[in-house]
């Protein structure tokens, strides 16, 4: 399969968690985590999934790799309908999706050695002989631009740094063609963030991979992707090219949003007029009728409260769910940047 | 910016450590700065460079034993604080210069509602009755946005959202009319729409009421459209400080070069690769006779790992702490 084909296919996604109470643990209602989101992604490239906490990126990254059984939806990947298979099968599609996750400090077991921890995949998956797995972890350390003699090291003895570069050799271990990397860097110091945005970008033209890359940090997000949705409450609002999103958004939230980003340049800060949402982001359990986000949107009319936006594609690959689109004057709501 | 004003508050070589199982942390090492009347400071460093324990120092809330302020005076208005008594201290504590933190969960109490939280500086330092500190409680929430004053004073801390607690703690950091209000990483823990309505709120305040402020943190975008002046600080070092304007367009130590540089940001149209710096922030068990700074810099010399070297104006309250004029790649006298 080549670059630019469709590596990933997401279909109408849902995944809803129940809440239990009482002592027969009756089901009293759903967090709604993801709530219908469809999106795919082209081998090769970066798709950007953005929102505030709690708006179900990581849950979409979970229920692709079957984590979290979906409760609806489709997950279609390399052809095939994860959503269907059975473990076996599961878990031979599993080798070619991976995961790096935000906290290096609890994704890596403390009482492993680094040869066990980047190693498992390959003796639980049978890639190479138990007798290559030491030598073929060096190589992966190496990949990673880690000191191959670190390899029988333990976690603690590395910084947050080097224990994500850990991460993401036990991801690339596999030799997968997709990776999730969930908020990889949002947990590390700001001067060591970029060597590891730099690796990804790095090993991506490398070894040919494809990133769903999740954040909450927009700038980020912007520096890495090519194609970039934005999330809130469990709906994906806006997706576009990463071009055409921070230079021409659409929904008023993506607006908002990119309104609120600080920008490290004092000159462009003083004159910035921001856009203020008002209020937090609602609960999940009992999200807005309609639009998710009408309850904070400053431009919300009545038919926001009565329908559900359709997602539609309202210029070429530039998708919006909202009403309002085409009476938004630009100019009028607009995020400076 | 505010060169004509009073000075409120001088630092002079603050020093504090702690002592722990694997020897002295030495956490903040001589760090001096001033602050003025009215004007915005802003701390700006990676986690563990010492900036919260620079706060904390100053109001000596570090615990002892293990931590230990060895060193340093703080004027404020003309008092040292770290000769008051306890008695003088918490006169100053919470009424004069209050704290705002990271963490509005765990900064309440939860057993008490958010109203007696509130007032309880009011009634403790000043003495207030019950009725008036309540219409006083009543109006500062009111100031912060909380809509609804009189009955969420009877609320609890976990019935309010994220944000509507971060508001709460500013209230409750504001209700004595505080000369200087301390925000350590008051947003950090907030999303990013949530923050610019914090952000938002704490410079209408601070025209409202004129205080000056101390902002910690690590983002170099917050400080940007915030702060009149900012330092910043590595290993327990401020390494650079300048007015806000100058700081971002001159950069002059190495390590502010490399911070601006390696954020990704905003309004770039162009891509690049993004320019990381080499290594990780050190361990500060050693107290420096050498930069610290020196094993991940770029431009280091010789003398960078035989001297540690101390700030230096470098025009127009611009000071640096480096051997190196990097603007033109050659050592400075």
């Amino acid at each position: 399969m080549k670059n630019g084909e469709v590596l990933l296919d997401v279909k109408e996604l849902v995944q809803y968690f129940p809440i239990r109470r009482g002592v027969l643990q009756k089901v009293v209602g759903y967090v709604h985590a993801v709530d219908g989101i469809s999106f795919d992604i082209k081998r090769g490239e970066t798709l950007g999934l953005v929102g505030e906490s709690g708006c179900g990126k990581t849950t979409t990254g979970r229920s692709i790799l079957q984590l979290y059984k979906p409760t609806s939806g489709q997950v279609i990947f390399d052809g095939m309908n994860l959503v269907e298979l059975n473990g076996k099968k599961m878990r031979e599609e599993r080798k070619k999706i991976q995961m790096i996750f935000q906290d290096p400090y609890a994704s890596l077991n403390p009482r492993m050695t680094v040869e066990e921890i980047v190693g498992e995949p390959l003796k639980i998956h049978k890639i190479v002989e138990n007798s290559e797995i030491r030598n073929k972890v060096k190589e992966l350390l190496e990949l990673v631009r880690l000191n191959p003699a670190y390899i029988d090291r333990y976690p603690h003895e590395f910084s947050g740094g080097q224990r994500q570069r850990i991460g993401v050799a036990r991801a690339l271990a596999l030799n997968p063609e997709l990776i999730v990397c969930d908020e990889p860097i949002s947990a590390l110091d700001v001067s060591v963030q970029a060597q590891i945005v730099n690796m990804l970008e790095e090993l991506q033209s490398e070894m040919n991979l494809t990133y769903l890359f999740i954040a909450h940090d927009l700038s980020v997000v912007k520096h890495i992707s090519d194609r970039v949705a934005v999330m809130y409450l469990g709906v994906i609002m806006e997706m576009t090219s990463r071009d055409e999103l921070y230079s021409n958004p659409l929904h008023p939230y993506t607006i908002a949003l990119l309104s609120a980003v600080p920008i490290p340049d004092p000159e462009k800060e003083i004159n910035r007029k921001r856009i203020i949402l008002e209020g937090d982001v609602p609960s999940p359990v009992d999200p807005p009728s309609g639009c998710r986000f009408r309850t904070r949107c400053p431009l919300a009319q009545e038919i926001c409260a009565k329908e559900r936006p359709e997602f539609r594609e309202v210029k070429p690959g530039h998708f919006v769910a909202c009403h309002l689109v085409r009476e938004i004057t630009p100019g009028v709501f607009r995020a400076e940047i | 910016m505010n060169g004509n004003k009073k000075t409120l508050l001088e630092v002079k070589n603050l020093e504090t450590s702690f002592s722990t199982w694997e020897g002295m942390v030495h956490a903040v090492n001589g760090v001096s700065f001033k602050l003025s009347e009215g004007e915005t400071l802003g701390i700006v460093g990676e986690s563990g460079c010492g900036k919260s324990v620079t706060v904390l120092s100053l109001l000596r809330l570090i615990q002892s034993p293990p931590g230990k302020i060895v060193n340093g005076t703080a004027f404020f208005n003309g008092k040292d604080l770290m000769k008051m008594t306890e008695k003088e201290l918490n006169e100053v504590r919470g009424s004069q210069i209050s704290l705002i933190f990271q963490d509005p969960m765990t900064f309440f109490n939860p057993v008490l509602t958010i109203g007696e939280q509130v007032m309880e500086p009011l009634k403790l330092h000043l003495g207030v009755s019950e009725a008036d500190a309540q219409a006083r409680a009543i109006e500062i929430l009111n100031m912060v946005g909380i809509s609804n004053p009189e009955e969420r004073l009877k609320d609890y801390p976990y019935q309010f959202s994220g944000g509507m607690r971060q508001r709460a703690m500013i209230a409750m950091a504001l209700i004595c009319s505080p000369q200087i209000l301390i925000a350590d990483e008051p947003t950090t823990a907030l999303d990013v729409t949530v923050q610019a309505q914090i952000v938002d709120l704490v410079k209408k305040l601070r025209d409202e009421l004129g205080m000056s402020i101390i902002w910690i943190t690590h983002d170099l975008g917050i400080v940007a459209g915030l702060v009149d002046r900012v330092a910043v600080m590595y290993a327990g070092y401020i390494v650079e400080t300048a007015d806000v304007m100058e700081l971002y367009k001159n950069p002059r130590h190495p390590y502010t070069i490399g911070l601006l540089g390696s954020l990704p940001r905003l309004d770039e149209t162009e891509r690049r690769k993004l320019a990381s710096i080499d290594g990780i922030p050190p361990v500060l068990f050693r107290s420096a006779s050498t930069c610290p700074f020196a094993p991940r810099c770029p431009y280091r010399i010789d003398r960078c790992f035989n001297e540690n070297p101390m700030l230096r104006n470098v025009g127009d309250g611009h000071e640096i702490a480096c051997w190196v004029d990097v603007v033109n790649h050659k050592e400075q006298v």
